[in-house]
């Protein structure tokens, strides 16, 4: 579905704005400047019209499990409320003071304010469920000009919800477009590239290669590209932290940049590694239980074939599968950093502490986050050995995909990055 | 006669009796005692799973041979006689990123070529008259992919006065040749000879909707053929219905559904299934079907969905006696309205996720090793 000025369009006329976006966005632009108290109230006022009774049956009806509908709809409320985004912005751009200082050497006062890049191209991904309309309310938040490109396979939340804010607060109209093309469509997508002043992309590497084929040297690229998470446990660690670990598997199922991969463990003993696993392996089954999932049958078969070639693969060395009752844990007698096989199929790999730094190094920009399971008196050490890694987040198992107001993403905080700093001095 | 020449060197590859039953189990047995003796890893596989080839008394016990999964085949090199004696490799696809090595030797290879030339003769696409051929597939020579090998091949059944291909070698690297195709095309309708259509049904498919948005509308001699095999693959998001895809072809290019030719085959297991009218894949004599299970590869009753996975005698030089594909099927030994008595499976989809990005396989392609280890 494409959405312009507050009409849904099908994809001919679709195309047909595109075609003349540049005047379509040059209207938008010379609207008065969309203010953050304007943006704030509108998501408040969405946030507060998000009831179960409507929203529930609509998540279930895309294929959401009743108690994750739950989880997803508490979620979008509360990242859209007030408090929230208020908190936010404080966290982002700091208190009220107005930016004005007389710089070192100088004898004159400048003056600094941060303001909209102007035009922002959203290239989404598809793996989380209303991903789009955060990035686009990201977007709104900064004061840009929004063109969202829907994820192929797109189902359809994404558009209501942006349709809904506009119903509540129609200034915000002309600040959001969404097209529907598919990513195959290069020109359509270069044209909307051509107008915007960056884009932002969601995905994988092969999004991010082709946003980079799409954006032209003199287009800002904001990158969100796909990362890896995992669990560093080292010394004498109790059951519960690795049932946050456990638990973290199967409630993102592992499709997430900030999911548990796997476990690294602090030992070069392939044996401690097989043993851990088995450990594990039996965590992991009890949390499964209490956290049911239901695979499509396609994604059962895949995930059969996978555990089968790695079993077939198997040498009692350098690798052993230990399969229970719907999850695997495979130890593997090397220190690479992969992806596992998701839905609660891990994996567990030796890596001493003093291996670290050189083992997690060769991983430049694809570390998200590292749950630190260890005893307390060793935390510090660790700590130090991951930030010189590209991790950018260190905590518990459990609160690996947890996320907070005011959290940077990727080590970055993102509204800044959709903003400029304009410096005034005269 | 030795038992696989038997199996594979018949006019009718569908007809079955007794005799061939047992010639079947005999040549499988063999075979199986071959690549336990010859291929180390195979032997370990069998020994781990409790395997004997003496264990294959009846056609229910041909689920008991050690399964290849095509992934197995994609990450490690399985063969059964020294590579010196491969006559042909093939790599698969790869539609997912890594591809198998697929090397036959030079026995298997004359046995598969007697087989697919009765094969295709049965299906009477092996014609004297000359043919153009557009090829919906890579051109050969840059790769040692099996597709252009296969749909190189499959040019030879008609004498080629020339052939354009769809993806054209350009420096090493492939480009798609849309623009040549249809030039190609507006000459060959000009042409008294038929058009031959060979390759991957998604280029058929784009080549046949660029020709209707264009307003192109041709009518090929009566003679020309479309012949498939490979799959949607990378272009599955567009999957369209059966009957829409030959009404299309019928639009474009003026050939009839009845010289539409569907054809399944795969590296891992050259052997080729028609779909007969009824859209069903009859299995040869040579060959037998065994759908298995999602959840742990057991074989399922017929006609429940499960992982395609086929027995066949026919390749000497690798242990691919018993191979698991990641196409999902279901299989009937019910009569079929075409007429084929033998039985059949339809191809339902493929195991795997379609339509998620998961975030973290996406970030492992970054290390260019695919998932996991």
């Amino acid at each position: 579905m494409n959405l312009v000025f507050g009409e849904f369009l099908d994809n001919a006329a679709a195309k047909e704005a595109v075609s003349r976006l540049g005047e379509l966005v040059l209207e938008a632009r010379r609207q008065p400047p969309l203010l953050r108290d304007t943006v704030i109230r509108a998501c408040d006022r969405l946030s507060r019209s998000l009831r179960d009774e409507d929203c529930i049956p609509l998540l279930t009806g895309m294929g959401l499990s009743p108690e994750k509908a739950k989880a997803e709809l508490g979620y979008a409320r509360f990242v859209t409320s007030r408090e929230y985004l208020t908190s936010r912005l404080i966290r982002e751009f700091g208190g009220t003071e107005d930016g004005r200082f007389t710089p070192c050497g100088e004898d004159r006062p400048v003056r600094l304010e941060w303001k909209p890049l102007g035009v922002l191209m959203h290239i989404a991904a598809g793996n989380v469920d209303a991903a789009p309309v955060y990035s686009v309310l990201e977007g709104l938040l900064t004061g840009n000009v929004n063109i969202l490109k829907l994820p192929g396979g797109d189902n359809g939340l994404s558009v209501l919800l942006l349709k809904k804010l506009i119903e509540i607060e129609p200034a915000i109209e002309k600040y959001v477009f969404v097209f529907d093309f598919p990513s195959a469509d290069t020109e359509t997508l270069g044209r909307i590239a051509a107008v915007s002043d960056a884009v932002t992309v969601w995905g994988g590497d092969e999004a991010v290669s082709a946003a980079r084929k799409l954006a032209m040297p003199d287009t800002k690229l904001i990158e969100w590209g796909h990362k890896l998470s995992f669990a560093y446990v080292s010394g004498d660690v109790g059951i519960s932290a690795l049932e946050g670990a456990a638990k973290n598997i199967c409630e993102t199922e592992q499709l997430l940049c900030n999911s548990c991969q796997g476990v690294f463990l602090d030992t070069d003993d392939f044996e401690e590694v097989c043993r851990f696993a088995e450990r594990f392996a039996a965590i992991l089954e009890k949390t499964a239980e209490s956290i049911p999932s239901s695979l499509p049958p396609a994604v059962a078969a895949q995930k059969t074939l996978e555990l089968y070639t790695e079993e077939l693969e198997a040498e009692p060395g350098s690798k052993r599968v230990y399969r229970r009752g719907g999850v695997s844990v495979i130890a593997y007698n090397d220190s690479e950093l992969t992806a596992s096989y998701a839905f609660r199929n891990c994996w567990v790999r030796p890596l001493p502490k003093d291996k670290l730094l050189s083992e997690l190094s060769k991983y430049k920009n694809l570390l998200n986050t590292a749950a630190l399971l260890c005893p307390k008196k060793d935390r510090a050490e660790l700590e130090a050995l991951f930030e010189k890694t590209g991790v950018v987040r260190i905590t518990s198992g459990e609160r690996m995909s947890r996320s907070y107001c005011g959290a940077p993403h990727d080590g970055e905080l993102p509204l800044r990055r959709y903003m400029k700093l304009v410096s005034y001095e005269y | 006669m030795d038992n696989r020449k038997k199996l594979f060197t018949r006019r009718d590859p569908y007809k079955n009796n007794d005799q061939l039953r047992e010639a079947f189990l005999a040549a499988t047995r063999s075979e199986l005692s071959h690549h336990i003796k010859n291929c180390p890893e195979y032997a370990r596989i069998a020994e781990k799973q409790g395997f004997r080839p003496d264990d294959i008394r009846t056609e229910a016990d041909l689920a008991k041979i050690p399964v290849i999964p095509t992934l197995y085949l994609k990450r490690n090199r399985l063969f059964s006689v020294p590579e010196s004696e491969l006559a042909v490799r093939a790599s698969s696809s790869g539609t997912k990123g890594s591809a198998s090595t697929v090397g036959i030797d030079k026995k298997s290879l004359s046995l598969g070529m007697r087989m697919m030339t009765r094969f295709f003769s049965y299906h009477k696409v092996i014609s004297l008259i000359p043919c153009n051929y557009v090829i919906l597939s890579y051109e050969p020579g840059a790769t040692d992919l099996g597709a252009a090998k296969t749909a190189y091949g499959t040019s030879k059944f008609a004498p080629a006065l020339h052939r354009e291909y769809c993806l054209k070698a350009v420096n090493g690297k492939y480009e798609l040749n849309i623009e040549g195709v249809q030039k190609a095309l507006l000459r060959y309708a000009k042409s008294p000879f038929p058009v031959r259509f060979v390759g991957f049904p998604a280029y058929m498919y784009f080549l046949a909707r660029s020709l209707r948005d264009r307003g192109v509308s041709l009518k090929l001699n009566k003679k020309s053929m479309v012949i498939l095999g490979g799959g949607w693959k990378q272009f599955s998001g567009e999957e369209i219905g059966r009957e829409a895809f030959c009404a299309l072809i019928n639009e474009t290019l003026g050939i009839g559904r009845e010289r539409i030719l569907e054809f399944y085959s795969a590296a891992e297991h050259p052997l080729a299934y028609a779909r007969c009218s009824c859209g069903h894949f009859h299995v040869p004599a040579y060959s037998r079907v065994i759908i298995r299970s999602a959840y742990d590869l057991s074989p399922v009753e017929n006609g429940q969905t499960g992982l395609l996975s086929f027995v066949s005698p026919l390749v000497h030089s690798m242990p691919i006696t018993s191979v698991v594909t990641d196409d999902l099927a279901v299989y009937s030994d019910e009569p079929c309205g075409c007429g084929n008595p033998a039985p059949y499976f339809d191809l339902i989809g493929r195991a795997g996720v379609s339509g998620i990005t998961t975030c973290a396989a996406a970030a492992a392609e970054t290390l260019g090793k695919g998932a996991a280890k």
